[in-house]
């Protein structure tokens, strides 16, 4: 970028808006999936596996068939007819290839697995039909844990691979091994999640439209990237692209879950063009629960070479992850970041990783706000380890390890560089903040009355947009890129659009915001147009917290693309040379001499005119319009960073954690609109809480899960979480338009360690450590009955 | 099984229905009334997204057969903006403090807390916490909605004093 980046040179990035989104859904006129009715349709309602792992031995459906109201139901051999089977190959060393059909044709993988599809006139009535279906299973013997998985003599989830470990990848630098042969002292710490999912408080859904006439399909649907989303599904139906339209409207949170097509909605799309009649599904919550997606599960160990001051002179990862039973993406997508970044603001040159993917008998993975969860976890966890193992204190040994602000680009021993943020700032500008120097001495006598005062401390590197470079880097397939459009209509209406898709980070208003500064326009004036495939361009959607600097960034060029023709156009009017000293402010262009600025008489609605109108009026050679798209292919990362702080009192009679203040510093970059990006922080920071605290997907040991209920998986609500107090201390990052950054997702990565270290703080006079999710008030009592 | 016709008054106006007595309150406002703002996300209890009013005392939808409602005076978001579509001071600063990010789960929030407000019209932060804890946001982390509760208060008490000194 050619401009400083400097915060001070934006009028609108940066500011507060009051979001645009908001009149809509505060008085009940949100559009959601769910709200949209279309005239003929019918309802599906799907038979799911009350097995574990099992062969389908006969599956019959005369009774059912036979219900009132149901038009058909389909089988897998049905599904075969009408769609493609998916596979997945991308050529990645250690990954192996999958391939998976709509329905499953012989034996289901899992608790909630699909068999059958009803459909039926009406919701009710394919829901009765759906229990009719009689399903004889042969049942299979279930592996539900990642080690078990792992074991040579284990059940197979997928014959056709021959393993249960579906990826391997390891990395050591050239010296990794011989420092951990030669060090004195070795520290040794293990870190487990817990399964989790999203539970976006809308769950899918979709309603899917063929057009006999046109042979077009319409697909109503909640999600993150419709564009990657219709390639996708116009594939698996043996459509052409230009055949199947994605239409997005309001999304009731996704957070990773809202991206892939599952075969659900492959399976509804598919009925709606064989029936040639719309039809629609909403999963309910139990099946979002049991069957929709899930996270997170993985087991970490480290091991740190270190010298007698906590200096780490060489670490290795060992990372595995349970993945359950099928793969809507590569199954090395989600670990292999956590390999990738873990040494963040530390200066670790010596590094290994060894990586593990396995499936399991339980419900697919997929990335969930932040799939690097664990990462500051395991990196600042296994420091609070070393100061433990050396009784040194935990800053004390953070500061020792980390790397100057100064130290910035700084690449990491896997390759990766980091740039503009400034870890040691956000670590001593917190520390100050909560009062670190007179916080042990309350904690210890707070210790002789009972009280059980904690502190926790979590550095985060936030890997944030991923552009091109990063993918390739990664071997991973995928592109990083975004595209967007700004027109000015002949009237001076201003509208934009881009290919991600909100799920409630209020694009609407952030965007522009974008358009604002790179057009010169006020915000309030610009109309956002997302979600619709023929209307937006190609883009790669909403995930990896691309939304700011991959959207909102490629919107802002194409805008400042947009005033730059423009302001060619003023010139030629205004008989001037060139642009040189045009601007445009709030519509209206202005000349800028001698440091003063000057309103003319022309503005954005009198170029557009002239523009569309009065194409001989425009300078020579000029096309007629004003419209710009634009692409653009952010840095391979862009990183940001922040500090978190947690403070605990732990009840040890009832193992309750009370938190009692939580403080952030965060250094997110340029920003496009304050509040929201406030707004992420504190979402992303109580998604963090309430899995590390409270969340956990129960399998037991047959396979069966036992948290198909909101009552039965606990998510943390307004009584558990705290007060969360945020301290910015940004810089801009130089590359990308506006000096954005992404943050949607540290504050998950940050909250899971503070939390943890801050009860293992609060802990130490009983040895206990935390090492596994969540931190319920049971584990906590198993632990420190224990540790009498 | 067979459909029943009975009347249902929402937001002060009188609907007929036609439907099975098994139909779900939550259902029966969205799909036969039409109107889609009380939101199904869990349908069976726990999320309150689809909370409303009945005879002013906040319910879940989802757990009231529609036919049980019948006589009883319903009332959903659409009815708590007024007729204008101004907001009410509680909507008004939810938008002001950021108190709703994706906005399915607001729906149930504002009821909730309109119908707390009104039996319990200075609560501490604990008490809203408490009253706000049968509502589940994944988006927000509740602090800017407890924010919006405190200011929603404040505003009250200010008013009370204007209308005081007159």
């Amino acid at each position: 970028m050619n401009q400083t980046n400097d915060k001070t040179a934006f009028l609108n990035a940066g500011k507060t808006l009051l979001r645009k989104e908001d009149r809509r859904l505060l008085t009940g006129h949100g559009r959601f999936t769910d709200d949209i009715h279309v005239v003929g349709e019918l309802h599906a309602c799907f038979v799911r596996s009350t097995y574990p792992h099992a062969k389908i031995s006969a599956l019959n459906t005369a009774e059912a068939s036979a219900a009132p109201g149901v038009i058909t139901i389909v089988t897998a051999e049905d599904l075969s007819e009408w769609t493609t089977t998916l596979r997945l190959a991308p050529p990645i060393e250690g990954l192996l290839p999958i391939e998976m059909t709509a329905l499953p044709k012989d034996k289901v993988r899992f608790y909630g697995d699909l068999i059958a599809c009803v459909i039926a006139t009406d919701r009710y009535l394919a829901e009765d039909a759906a229990e009719l279906v009689i399903v004889e299973y042969e049942p299979l013997e279930a592996v539900t844990g990642m080690f078990a998985a792992m074991e040579e003599d284990a059940p197979l989830v997928d014959e056709e691979l021959g393993s249960n470990m579906i990826s391997h990848q390891s990395f050591e630098t050239k010296s990794i091994q011989k420092i951990m042969k030669a060090a004195d002292r070795i520290v040794e710490s293990t870190f487990a999640t817990a399964r989790q999912t999203h539970l976006p408080i809308e769950t899918r859904g979709c309603i899917a439209e063929w057009d006999e006439g046109s042979q077009h399909l319409t697909m109503h649907i909640g999600n993150q990237a419709p564009h990657p989303f219709r390639s996708v599904l116009a594939g698996r139906l043996k459509l052409r692209e230009s055949q199947v339209t994605i239409v997005v409207p309001d999304v009731g949170g996704g957070f990773g879950q809202k991206i892939a097509l599952y075969r659900e909605e492959l399976i509804v799309a598919a009925l709606a063009r064989h029936l040639k009649r719309p039809v629609r599904w909403r999963e309910d919550r139990m099946e979002n629960m049991l069957a929709s997606s899930h996270a997170r599960e993985d087991f970490a160990r480290t091991r740190a070479a270190v010298d007698s001051n906590g200096r780490i002179i060489g670490l290795m990862l060992e990372l595995i992850e349970d993945f359950g039973a099928y793969c809507f993406y590569p199954a090395n997508y989600l670990a292999r970041v956590v390999a990738m970044i873990l040494t963040g603001p530390y200066d670790i040159g010596e590094y290994a990783y060894d990586v593990k993917v396995v499936l399991t008998n339980k419900c697919g993975n997929g990335p969930m706000r932040a799939p690097m969860a664990i990462t500051s976890w395991i990196m600042d966890g296994t420091i609070d380890n070393i100061a433990r193992e050396l009784e040194l204190d935990p800053v004390q040994v953070r500061r020792l390890n980390m790397l100057a602000d100064s130290a910035y680009p700084h690449t990491m021993a896997t390759g990766e560089t980091m740039e503009d943020i400034n870890p040691g700032t956000a670590l001593e500008k917190g520390l100050e903040s909560i009062d670190y120097k007179n916080f042990r001495k309350r904690q210890l006598d707070d210790r002789t009355r009972g009280v059980y005062r904690g502190i926790g401390i979590c550095s985060v590197v936030e890997s944030t947009t991923y552009g091109s470079k990063f993918y390739k880097a990664a071997g991973i397939p995928g592109s990083g890129h975004e595209c967007a459009w700004v027109k000015v209509d002949p009237s001076g209406e201003v509208r934009a659009s881009a290919g991600v898709m909100s799920t409630g980070q209020g694009y609407e208003t952030a965007f522009s915001q974008a358009v604002a500064e790179g057009l010169g326009v006020d915000p309030k004036d610009v109309a956002i147009k997302l979600g619709n495939t023929d209307v937006a361009p190609y883009g790669m959607g909403s995930r990896g917290a691309r939304g700011a600097t991959a959207g909102g960034g490629t919107v802002y060029l194409a805008a400042a693309a947009v005033r730059e023709k423009a302001l060619a156009i003023a010139a030629k009017l205004l008989g001037l040379n060139s642009a040189d000293h045009l601007s445009i402010q709030e519509g209206r262009v202005c000349w800028f001499f001698d440091g003063k600025i000057q309103e003319t008489e022309l503005t954005l609605s009198d170029i557009a005119r002239t523009a569309y109108l009065d194409p001989t009026s425009l300078p020579d050679g000029m096309e007629p319009g004003l419209e710009v798209t634009k692409a653009y292919d952010p840095p391979p990362m862009t990183y940001s960073n922040s500090c978190h702080f947690c403070e605990v009192v732990v009840e040890v009679n009832s193992g309750i954690v009370k938190i009692e203040r939580y403080l952030v510093v965060e250094n997110c970059g340029n920003v496009l609109s304050t509040q929201i990006v406030e707004g992420q922080q504190l979402g992303a920071i109580s998604m963090g809480l309430s899995g590390s605290m409270f969340e956990h997907m129960i399998y037991d040991e047959s396979g069966y899960n036992q948290t198909g209920l909101l009552s039965e998986y606990m998510m943390a609500t307004a009584s558990e979480l705290p007060e969360i107090e945020i301290i910015s201390v940004a810089t801009p990052n130089r590359r990308t338009p506006i000096g954005l950054k992404g943050m949607a997702e540290g504050g998950v990565m940050g909250s899971i360690g503070a939390v943890s270290n801050a009860v293992s703080d609060a802990l130490a006079p009983f040895s206990v450590v935390i090492d596994s999710h969540p931190i319920s008030p049971l584990s906590l009592r198993q632990k420190l009955r224990k540790s009498h | 099984m067979s459909k029943t016709a009975f009347r249902l008054n929402v937001n002060g106006q009188d609907y007929e229905v036609l439907v099975e007595p098994r139909k779900l309150l939550s259902d029966v406002i969205r799909d036969d009334i039409g109107l889609t703002g009380t939101h199904v996300g869990c349908e069976h209890g726990v999320c309150g997204a689809c909370t409303v009013l009945i005879e002013g005392k906040p319910q879940r939808s989802c757990l009231v057969f529609a036919i049980q409602a019948r006589g009883q005076s319903i009332r959903t978001i659409e009815d708590v903006a007024d007729e204008n579509g101004d907001y009410s001071t509680l909507q008004q600063m939810l938008h002001e403090e950021h108190g709703l990010q994706c906005g399915f789960c607001t729906p149930g929030i504002v009821l909730t807390m309109e119908a707390f407000l009104k039996s319990n019209p200075d609560p501490s932060e604990e008490e809203i916490r408490e009253a706000l804890s049968g509502n589940l946001c994944r988006c927000t982390g509740y602090q800017n909605i407890v924010k919006a509760v405190q200011k929603t208060i404040l505003r009250g008490h200010e008013e009370d004093k204007e209308i005081a000194s007159l």
